[in-house]
C-alpha cells in the first residue's frame, strides 16, 4: 500500500505490511487521561511523523510501543509480535529489531562513542572483537560523524554530534524500525537539515521504518511520508503532509496556519 | 533489513514499496533444520539464521570471483570473519567480481565484510553478477565508508599507560593542592564579608544545612561514640588488670574520649555524611547550570552556597562533639561500673580530679578547625563538578577521601602542638 493513500489510522491491510499496529490504546496518569481509544497503523518502510501539542503524550506513546511503560489499556503489535505479551519469547523476538534515539541521546556517559555503539553489538551478536570494532566504526561513519569522534566521550561532543552518536548506536544492529524522539530539537537549522537528509539516506539504505516524533515543520516536510496528529487522546488526522494541510481543522489549522507553519511550508 | 529472495512475496522484480521490506517472519518459529555441526550456537543471537553465511572464490575464469551464499547479516558473519580476513590482505589476486545470485538476507554489516574482501573502491566499484534486491545499493553505500573502518589506533603498551597515568596523577595532586589553598582564601574572604555584614548571610539555607548535616547526625554520632567509649573501657580493663591498676580505666576513658575520640568520631562521620551530600548537591546544581544562573543574576555562589554551609558546620560541629563526648563517657562509665564494680560517684570524682576540664577544651578546640576543613572540601569539590556524570562520582569520592585525609593529618598536627604545649 502506498502511504499516500493511507488516510485513516486503521488500515485494512495484511499484518506483514504493518510495522506497528496500535489498537484501543489508553494511557492514564491517575485521573489525567493522556490517550483514550487510540488506534494507529504504521506501514513497513514508511517514515511517519508524530505531531501534537505539548502534553498530548507523544513520548508516552513511544514508550508504550518500545516496551518501556505499559499502556493502561490496549494492544501494541510490532512486526506482528505483541510487545506487552506475558510470553517472554514474544518479547525476545523483538529484541534487537528496533533502534531508539532518545530525546537527549541517552548515551552512556562513561563510555566513548565507539564503546557506546559496541554495546548492542557485543550484547546481541557473537562477532569477533576486531570485526565488532570495525562494524562500530562503520556505523559511526554512516551516522555522519568524523572518525576522530569515535574515541571521545559524549560530554566532549557538541549537541548535533551527540545526536549523531545516538543515531549510530540506534542503527548498530540494522534494525527494522527506528524510533526518533525529537531528533532535531535544539539543533541549528543547517545541522537539523543535514540530520533530516541523513535519516532519509539511512532509511533508503537500510530499508527502515521510521517513527519520528517532532515539532519541526521542516522535518515533517523533508523526511516524513505520512504525518499523524495527536490531540484529544487519539489520532485526529493522518496522511501525507499536503493532505493534512488541506483538511486541517482545530489545533492542526492553528499549527499549520501560524506564522511558523506558513514560513516553513510556504 | 533482511529481505529474503525465498520469501513468499516472490522475486525481487515483483517487490513493491511496502513488501520490499517484508521479513520472512516464519523463520523465527521455524524448526532448526539447518543446524550445522561446526556452527557454534552457544552464543547465537535472538534469531535463527536461515542459512549459514558461506563463500568461495572461483579462480577458474580470467578474474577471480567471490561467490557468496546464505544469509550475510550481523548475526551470521561472525563465524566466517576469520576465513574471510586473510583475503583482505592479499596484495594481488583479490577478487573484483562478486556473485550475489546465491545471496539471501543482507544487511550493512554483511555488506561491509563482503566489500572489505573485494578489490574495489568508491571510484572503482567491484563488478556484481547475479540479481539481488538490495545488494547493489547496500554495497555501494557501505563502500563509501569501508576505508575508514580498520584504521584503529595501535594500543599503547601497558607500561607507557602506567607511566602516563602516574604522571597525570602527580600533576593533578599538585593542581588540587594549589586549588584548595586558593579556595580556602576565597572562603575566608567570603566569611569575612559575611561577618562584616551579617544581613547578607542567607539564614534559610544555613538553618536547612544545620538541620540536615548537624541535627540529623546526632543519633549516629552518639551511638558510635557510645560504643567507642565502651570499647576503650573494655580494652583498658583487660590490659590494666594485669598490672593491678584496673581503676585507671576511668582515666583512660576520660583522656581518650575527651581529647581525641569525641571530636575525631564526629569529624569522620561528618566527612563521610556531609561532604558527600555537599558535593552531590552543589555538583548537580553545577550540572544543571543553576550556578551559572546564580552568577548571571548577580548572586555569588560563595555567598549562596559555601558561606551557609561553613556557618552551619561551625555551629553544629562543636555541639555534635559535645554530644559525642557525653555518649562516649557514658559508654565507658557503664562498662567500668558493670565490670569493675565501681560506683558512679567514684567514676565521676576520679574523672574530675585526674582528667579535668583541660582535656575537654583540648578536644573542643579542634572542632571548629575540623568543621571548616570539612565544609570547604565538600563545597570546593562540588563546584569543580563538570557537566558529566563521571565527574560527579569522582568529585564525591575525592571530597570524602580528602576530608578524611585532612582530618587525620590535622589531628596529628594538633597532637604535636599539644605535646609541645604540655597539655
Amino acid at each position: 500500500m502506498n502511504p499516500a493513500d493511507a488516510l485513516t489510522p486503521i488500515l485494512d491491510i495484511p499484518d506483514e505490511q504493518v510495522a506497528i499496529r496500535l489498537r484501543g490504546i489508553a494511557n492514564r496518569f491517575g485521573d489525567v487521561v493522556i490517550h483514550e481509544h487510540l488506534d494507529l497503523d504504521v506501514l513497513r518502510g514508511e517514515t511517519i511523523g508524530i505531531v501534537g501539542g505539548s502534553g498530548t503524550g507523544k513520548s508516552v506513546l513511544m514508550r508504550a510501543i518500545i516496551g518501556l511503560r505499559p499502556p493502561s489499556e490496549g494492544k501494541v503489535m510490532v512486526l506482528g509480535h505483541d510487545v506487552w505479551s506475558n510470553d517472554p519469547a514474544e518479547r525476545k523476538a523483538l529484541d534487537a529489531r528496533w533502534g531508539v534515539m532518545f530525546q537527549d541521546g541517552a548515551l552512556f556517559s562513561n563510555l566513548t562513542v565507539r564503546e557506546n555503539v559496541l554495546v548492542p553489538l557485543t550484547e546481541h551478536t557473537n562477532l569477533p572483537p576486531k570485526l565488532a570494532l570495525e562494524i562500530a566504526d562503520l556505523k559511526i561513519l554512516m551516522a555522519g560523524l568524523p572518525p576522530s569522534s569515535a574515541d571521545k566521550l559524549p560530554a566532549e561532543l557538541s549537541g548535533g554530534m551527540r545526536k549523531r552518536a545516538a543515531l549510530a548506536r540506534a542503527i548498530a544492529l540494522d534494525p527494522d524500525i527506528l524510533f526518533l524522539d525529537e531528533p532535531t530539537a535544539g539543533l541549528d537549522p543547517i545541522t537539523a537539515g543535514k540530520f533530516d537528509a541523513l535519516v532519509n539516506e539511512l532509511k533508503e539504505t537500510l530499508g527502515l521504518t521510521v517513527f519520528l516524533i517532532t515539532h519541526d515543520l521542516d522535518t515533517l516536510r523533508d523526511a516524513c511520508d505520512r504525518v499523524a496528529a495527536l490531540a484529544e487522546g487519539k489520532v485526529i488526522a493522518i496522511g501525507p503532509l499536503d493532505h493534512l494541510r488541506e483538511h486541517a481543522t482545530g489545533w492542526l489549522s492553528e499549527y499549520f496556519g501560524g506564522p511558523r507553519g506558513r514560513a516553513a511550508l510556504g | 533489513m533482511r529481505v529474503s529472495l525465498f520469501s513468499n512475496k516472490g522475486l525481487a522484480s515483483k517487490l513493491d514499496f511496502a513488501s520490499a521490506r517484508v521479513h520472512n517472519d516464519s523463520k523465527l518459529n521455524a524448526p532448526p533444520h539447518h543446524w550445522v555441526a561446526n556452527q557454534d550456537f552457544s552464543q547465537e543471537g535472538p534469531f535463527l539464521p536461515d542459512q549459514e553465511a558461506q563463500f568461495e572464490i572461483d579462480r577458474s575464469g580470467p578474474a577471480p570471483i567471490l561467490r557468496v551464499t546464505g544469509d550475510w547479516t550481523i548475526h551470521t558473519i561472525g563465524s566466517i570473519d576469520a576465513e574471510l580476513r586473510p583475503i583482505r590482505d592479499l596484495e594481488t589476486d583479490r577478487p573484483a567480481i562478486v556473485d550475489v545470485s546465491g545471496l539471501m538476507d543482507l544487511d550493512t554489516a554483511g555488506a561491509y565484510v563482503i566489500e572489505k574482501a573485494l578489490y574495489s573502491s568508491v571510484e572503482q566499484p567491484a563488478q556484481m553478477i547475479g540479481k539481488h534486491p538490495v545488494a547493489g545499493r547496500m554495497l555501494a553505500e557501505v563502500r563509501k565508508f569501508t576505508a575508514g573502518c580498520d584504521a584503529l589506533p595501535e594500543p599503547v603498551p601497558l607500561w607507557r599507560q602506567l607511566l602516563e597515568r602516574m604522571g597525570r596523577a602527580m600533576v593533578q595532586i599538585y593542581d588540587e593542592m594549589i586549588d584548595t589553598v586558593g579556595f580556602f582564601g576565597e572562603t575566608v574572604v567570603a566569611c569575612g564579608k559575611a561577618i562584616a555584614n551579617p544581613s547578607r548571610v542567607r539564614w534559610l539555607p544555613t538553618f536547612a544545612v544545620a538541620e540536615s548535616a548537624g541535627l540529623n547526625a546526632v543519633p549516629i554520632v552518639m551511638t558510635l561514640s557510645f560504643f567507642i567509649g565502651a570499647v576503650i573501657a573494655f580494652l583498658g580493663k583487660t590490659i590494666l588488670q594485669d598490672f593491678g591498676a584496673s581503676v585507671f580505666t576511668i582515666e583512660l576513658v576520660g583522656f581518650a574520649v575527651l581529647r581525641e575520640f569525641g571530636v575525631l568520631i564526629t569529624a569522620i562521620i561528618l566527612a563521610g555524611r556531609s561532604d558527600s551530600s555537599f558535593t552531590a548537591q552543589i555538583g548537580s546544581m553545577k550540572m544543571t547550570q543553576e550556578i551559572d544562573a546564580m552568577r548571571i543574576l548577580g548572586m555569588s555562589p560563595m555567598e549562596m552556597l559555601v558561606v551557609p554551609r561553613v556557618i552551619a558546620l561551625l555551629v553544629m560541629f562543636p555541639i555534635l562533639t559535645f554530644l559525642a563526648m557525653i555518649a562516649g563517657i557514658a559508654g565507658g562509665a557503664i562498662v567500668t561500673m558493670l565490670t569493675l564494680d565501681i560506683s558512679p560517684t567514684l567514676f565521676f570524682n576520679r574523672l574530675n580530679d585526674n582528667v579535668g576540664v583541660d582535656q575537654f577544651w583540648a578536644g573542643m578546640g579542634k572542632a571548629p578547625v575540623f568543621a571548616f576543613i570539612i565544609a570547604i572540601i565538600g563545597c570546593r569539590q562540588g563546584l569543580n563538578v563538570e557537566s558529566d556524570v563521571i565527574s560527579l562520582g569522582q568529585r564525591t569520592t575525592a571530597s570524602v577521601v580528602q576530608a578524611l585525609f585532612m582530618v587525620i593529618v590535622v589531628e596529628a598536627i594538633f597532637a604535636l602542638i599539644y605535646m609541645e604545649l604540655g597539655i
